[in-house]
């Protein structure tokens, strides 16, 4: 499974897969979606436009995730496995919202060219990319996980926890310096920042509250002597 | 005249008895955990507990709970009359019926004991030279309300004990959702033999029906062949119950029970079939929904989660109260049926 590329996988071998496999390919490819959407930020970062441009179509475009989610869907359908059947489609939905939200955020950053007002705004954006780099991974190592060690996925979701926290902590630094600049002239700029940052922290937020949801699993399924 | 007339009024309490056993397999939720997860297509599920339901029951009949019902709990020279039988069978079903639309649970059980009580009581006091502390079997009686209380109590601590027990040995073992669901995939086999186990003992204790037949047989208003004819033909209708009637609630509870691990199925059918069999054993009558929801509780307690004790201490005062309340409704309705000159 794990050297499986999606682009190379017809349906055939899809249907091989067992859900748990699905669910983890689903996951690994999100995630590479998501790591060429945090790629794209630092693009537009360094002023690289085309570069930019070309990350967010890649995301918008990419649709190789349907065909991973239509085999999961006819195969859970099928399942007999009931009592945590509700719970790996949950999980599968969890991961198609990152996809989700990621192409939002992509369709909202090419609706403009912006230019970063400053040098120490630029190094705190990508600052909160870098832990946004960090939780998504985590997040995808905790999907694989949670076929073989609960006890590690959850250990793997106090981390994203933890790692959210301080982005939550960046956040707040940014948001209260892109408030201090002079930019009533520029308000598309302004406009755009904030929601450039609201939309990466909506991300953040959905990873956190991921990971919340397989420590409730972790939970529900673990049993200690 | 009289001679038909008793005639007819036997021939009412086998169909009233055979209608008690449809109400037995109609009532029946044992099939639910197997249901909910998916081991079996939902038609041949219940075939399965029909039949198992249907076998348990008649292969019981030839003594221990049927027998303690239509004879052991009455006193030395004591046998039913057909009033007697009547009025048992009429209280118990008011009792349940006025039980059911006002949203309680109770035992048909122990309304059928307490209906026995009440009958015996007014039937002693009102017949000159019986003496009524000798009128029932006070031992017997006795041990039917003790098991009453240990019955729960037990199913309490059995699946406390098993569940930790399997928990330590195995489930605490398994570490990823892959390794669980391979492993409850095998438990879903193992569950349906416990829910046919359990099922052959709800069948073996259920002695309301066969109860009223065996005193038919005490009290020599039908024979030994006869008693077993009708004790099949119980079990059948039982088994037709399931089929029929109790689908709906089997489906009902099934899909709230989704979510529910096959292990966790084992051992609550185990533990609740374990303390039917030793009670039936013993021809003592118990309440299996009092035993299930003591073993639900237990299997809580044993994974650490909450119990709404409130919800439980209402439902402990309906349990206490069915006794004493089917025994006063009992002896009104035989006291009107003396009145009447019908003992």
């Amino acid at each position: 499974m794990e050297d499986l590329d999606i682009n190379e996988i017809d349906e055939k071998k899809l249907l091989k897969l067992s859900i748990d496999e699905l669910t983890r390919l689903f996951a690994k490819n999100i995630n590479e979606q998501t790591l060429k959407l945090i790629e794209g930020i630092e693009f537009l970062v360094d002023e690289n436009f085309e570069k930019f441009i070309e990350s967010m179509k890649y995301v918008i475009k990419t649709n190789t995730e349907v065909h991973i989610k239509k085999v999961f869907e006819s195969k859970i359908f099928k399942s007999k496995l009931m009592f945590s059947k509700a719970d790996r489609l949950k999980l599968f939905t969890k991961i198609n919202d990152i996809k989700n939200i990621g192409e939002f955020l992509a369709n909202k950053m090419l609706l403009y060219r912006v230019v970063f007002p400053d040098d120490t705004f630029k190094l705190q954006i990508l600052d909160i990319l870098k832990s946004l780099r960090l939780i998504s991974t985590e997040i995808s190592e905790a999907v694989n996980l949670i076929g073989s060690d609960l006890s590690k996925a959850y250990k793997v979701c106090e981390n994203i926890k933890e790692e959210r926290r301080s982005m939550r902590r960046k956040e707040w630094k940014l948001i209260n310096r892109l408030y201090n600049y002079d930019m009533d002239y520029l308000s598309r700029t302004f406009l755009y920042l904030k929601e450039l940052i609201e939309t990466i922290m909506m991300l953040a937020d959905h990873i956190k509250n991921f990971s919340e949801y397989i420590q409730f699993l972790s939970t529900k399924y673990l049993i200690f002597d | 005249m009289a001679a038909e007339f008793t005639l007819i009024l036997v021939i009412v309490l086998i169909i009233m008895a055979i209608s008690l056993a449809f109400s037995i397999g109609a009532n029946d939720e044992t099939l639910s955990a197997l249901v909910g997860a998916g081991v079996l297509k939902f038609k041949i599920a219940l075939i399965i507990g029909s039949v198992a339901l249907g076998v348990g029951m008649i292969l019981f009949s030839g003594g221990f709970v049927a027998k303690t019902v239509g004879a052991d709990i009455l006193g030395e020279g004591i046998t039913y009359t057909t009033f007697m039988l009547l009025t048992v069978l009429i209280s118990s079903i008011l009792w349940l019926v006025i039980g059911s639309f006002a949203g309680i649970p109770l035992s048909s059980t122990h309304s059928l004991v307490g209906s026995i009580f009440g009958v015996i009581i007014v039937y002693a006091l009102n017949q000159g030279g019986v003496n009524p502390d000798t009128a029932l079997n006070w031992t017997k009686l006795g041990n039917i309300v003790l098991s009453w209380f240990l019955s729960p109590v037990f199913g309490f601590i059995v699946t406390f004990i098993l569940f930790k027990l399997i928990a330590k040995l195995y489930l605490s073992r398994l570490k990823g959702l892959n390794q669980i669901e391979r492993s409850e995939r095998y438990f879903k086999w193992i569950l349906l033999g416990a829910v046919i186990f359990a099922e052959i003992w709800v069948g073996a204790n259920s002695g309301e029906a066969l109860g009223i037949l065996y005193g038919l047989f005490n009290s020599g208003s039908i024979n030994l062949t006869q008693y077993f004819l009708f004790a099949v033909i119980c079990g059948i209708f039982a088994g037709i119950g399931i089929y029929v009637a109790a689908r709906y609630v089997i489906k009902n509870l099934a899909s709230q029970m989704i979510n529910t691990r096959p292990s966790e199925g084992i051992i609550l059918q185990t533990s609740s079939a374990i303390i039917l069999m030793i009670a039936t054993i013993f021809g003592l009558p118990i309440s299996h929904s009092h035993v299930i929801v003591f073993c639900i509780i237990g299997l809580s307690v044993a994974q650490k989660k909450e119990v709404d004790y409130k919800a439980l201490g209402k439902m402990g005062v309906y349990w206490i109260l069915t006794f004493p309340i089917a025994a006063l409704l009992a002896g009104f309705i035989y006291y009107g049926f003396i009145y009447f000159g019908l003992p």
